[in-house]
């Protein structure tokens, strides 16, 4: 068991989380919320690690991250072959995932509870708040378990931009494939096992988080009582 | 100080539907009225805030909520700011609060917020439901909340959008007479949505007739079945029974119609001979007499024979259908219980009596003329004579 790669790969999937958590929340309000022509064209973006090759995906983070891009000459930023690049790779990769599901929740809320709330003095921050955010929560948290383990399994561009430097930037995915090409098939089986366990953990969360249909609505009713019985009980 | 009062005067453009009215509303119940998609929704949210109307103003009192006029500054106080309570159709309370908290929302951060959510649900009755889920009440309860919370504001303007159309006659009785109390003692200004006219006459003390878009007659209950203030209300309203008619006689005692061919007599209007005029008879006011009895003397005129040509057997009233020697059909109900039954089967042939009130003549201008809201505002109901039954309603309440 390769524990230094174990304990790299969760730290960059706690870090990688968070950034899923804060941009995907906001792509997804920006998306469900804002009427601009353009948006569509930003979802696709967005989406796109979903389907592209991770040598893609890998080879725009070295265009990004490496020399002759702004970062390194304007900024003097070097991230290649860095933890941070790990993070940024697996941030990328588990985020259409947060985004598709934000958004359905968050336009699975009933706008009338929103126009409701508007009425009984709430502001826009306060709406989303105390009302949209908490009635889509469900969809949001399974969105980020779904794009945190994705980030744990991220394994293709990881690999081109962090350098596989073991003890380093070598995450547990990229660990797995040393094992193998090196034929040390016992850490291998162990690495797996671990990493099984932990996508079925986070999918078997997934599964208990999604709301049966029509969850978001608002409370309809199913039996109606007569009135007189309803305050005899008082 | 002047009593408080709702003015809304705007025009929205939906598309090809376009939104113009305009209504002043007192401390009462106002029942906006009128077929699906007529705009009273819009009219609604256009209050509260949810939709910005085109041009026009909206004011409580001497508060602007909207106002966008050439040559004005433009004002539009958002929803959370105009102090409106609104009660939805589908009731809208958050599920994931419970029923306290719910009614307590509006007042989050102060600090007797629970107490007073507690005293406004003693108030509809529903204290013990405090801890419980809005989907464990039944439509009713939920709706009760649903006033409760919106009462939590402290309003002075209530709206009801279609609040009670889901709910059983029984609940809704009872929630219309709720309603009513609460109006008396806050003195509230209400506004009722509704497409049914039982809940319109169980709750309005006016009754705004929308379609359209546009305010077709605003009158009290008593009146828009009296003055109809033109052929489209009777059309929303539901009248049959609508005749056209010649006029041959027109004197200060009586008005004399001729249709085609039959002769009725009608309160005295001033219509000059010849013109032709639209009436209509209300079927209820169209008597079935008995053929042994002696005829009452507010019935002396409009004797007509008829053929029933069907019976509709009703809970209250049964709707005959009966023709008369001109061949039209007239809608005729009659008492489903009366100290001595009359036997009215189909082929019978019935003798019926007209009172000279009961036919109501609509001034026909409204019809070929374009309509224009203002006419049914005008504070000088006598400028037109031709108005005159139209705008008793300006004197009423």
């Amino acid at each position: 068991m390769n524990w230094p790669a174990f304990w790299l790969s969760l730290q960059v999937t706690a870090i990688a989380t968070i950034a899923i958590l804060i941009f995907g929340l906001a792509a997804a309000l920006l998306l469900t919320r804002v009427r601009l022509p353009g948006l569509i064209l930003i979802e696709t973006i967005i989406l796109l690690p979903l389907v592209l090759p991770p040598s893609v995906l890998g080879y725009y983070l070295l265009l990004l991250l490496g020399r002759g891009s702004p970062l390194v000459e304007w900024f003097n930023v070097r991230l290649l072959f860095t933890v941070p690049a790990a993070v940024i790779a697996a941030t990328i990769t588990g985020l259409p995932l947060m985004v598709q599901s934000t958004r359905a929740a968050l336009s699975a809320v009933d706008p009338v509870l929103e126009n409701a709330a508007r009425t009984l003095g709430s502001s826009e921050i306060e709406i989303l708040w105390r009302i949209t955010i908490p009635l889509a929560r469900r969809g949001i948290l399974a969105g980020l378990i779904l794009g945190g383990a994705r980030a744990l399994g991220e394994f293709g561009a990881t690999l081109m931009v962090t350098g596989n430097i073991p003890g380093r930037t070598q995450t547990l995915p990229v660990a797995i494939y040393d094992a193998v090409q090196s034929q040390r098939y016992a850490d291998a089986h162990l690495m797996v096992l671990v990493m099984t366990s932990l996508a079925f953990v986070g999918l078997f969360w997934v599964r208990r988080l999604e709301p049966p249909p029509q969850q978001y609505r608002a409370a309809t009713t199913r039996t109606e009582e007569v009135y007189d019985e309803a305050t005899a009980s008082h | 100080m002047t009593k408080p009062q709702l003015h809304i005067d705007i025009v929205k453009r939906l598309g090809t539907f376009s939104l113009q009215i305009e209504l002043s509303v007192r401390p009462e119940i106002l029942v906006l009225f009128g077929p699906s998609g007529s705009g009273k929704t819009q009219t609604l949210q256009a209050i509260a805030g949810l939709m910005t109307p085109d041009s026009g103003t909206i004011a409580l009192n001497d508060t602007l909520f909207f106002q966008r006029r050439p040559a004005l500054p433009l004002i539009n106080v958002p929803a959370r700011k105009r102090c409106i309570g609104y009660v939805f159709q589908q009731y809208a309370l958050f599920p994931h609060l419970t029923v306290l908290e719910n009614v307590a929302y509006p007042m989050a951060g102060q600090r007797d917020a629970h107490q007073r959510a507690l005293t406004l649900l003693e108030r509809i009755r529903l204290p013990h439901l405090a801890h419980r889920m809005p989907h464990q009440l039944s439509g009713g309860q939920q709706q009760r909340v649903a006033i409760a919370r919106a009462l939590a504001t402290n309003p002075r303007v209530l709206l009801f959008d279609e609040s009670f159309s889901a709910l059983d006659r029984a609940i809704r009785d009872q929630l219309h007479a709720d309603i009513r109390t609460l109006q008396a003692e806050e003195q509230l200004i209400v506004l009722y949505v509704t497409h049914n006219l039982d809940d319109a006459f169980a709750i309005g003390h006016r009754l705004a007739i929308i379609r359209n878009g546009h305010v077709e007659q605003v009158a009290t209950l008593d009146d828009v079945f009296v003055h109809p203030a033109n052929r489209r209300v009777l059309d929303i309203l539901g009248i049959p029974n609508i005749i056209h008619t010649r006029v041959i006689e027109s004197s200060t005692a009586r008005l004399l119609l001729d249709w085609d061919g039959l002769m009725l007599e009608s309160m005295p209007l001033d219509c000059p001979p010849g013109s032709e005029v639209t009436a209509c008879i209300r079927p209820e006011d169209i008597r079935v007499l008995y053929p042994d009895r002696p005829v009452s003397h507010v019935v002396q005129h409009n004797y007509l024979d008829g053929t029933i040509v069907e019976r509709r057997p009703g809970r209250h009233m049964h709707r005959l259908r009966v023709a008369l020697s001109d061949r039209h059909v007239v809608e005729i109900d009659h008492p489903t219980r009366t100290y001595t039954n009359l036997p009215l089967p189909p082929g019978a042939a019935v003798k019926l009596a007209l009172r000279k009130e009961s036919i109501i003549v609509i001034p026909s201008r409204h019809d070929r003329q374009g309509h224009t809201s203002h006419q049914h505002y005008d504070p000088k109901p006598h400028s037109n004579p031709t108005y005159q039954h139209v705008h008793h309603e300006h004197n009423a309440s």
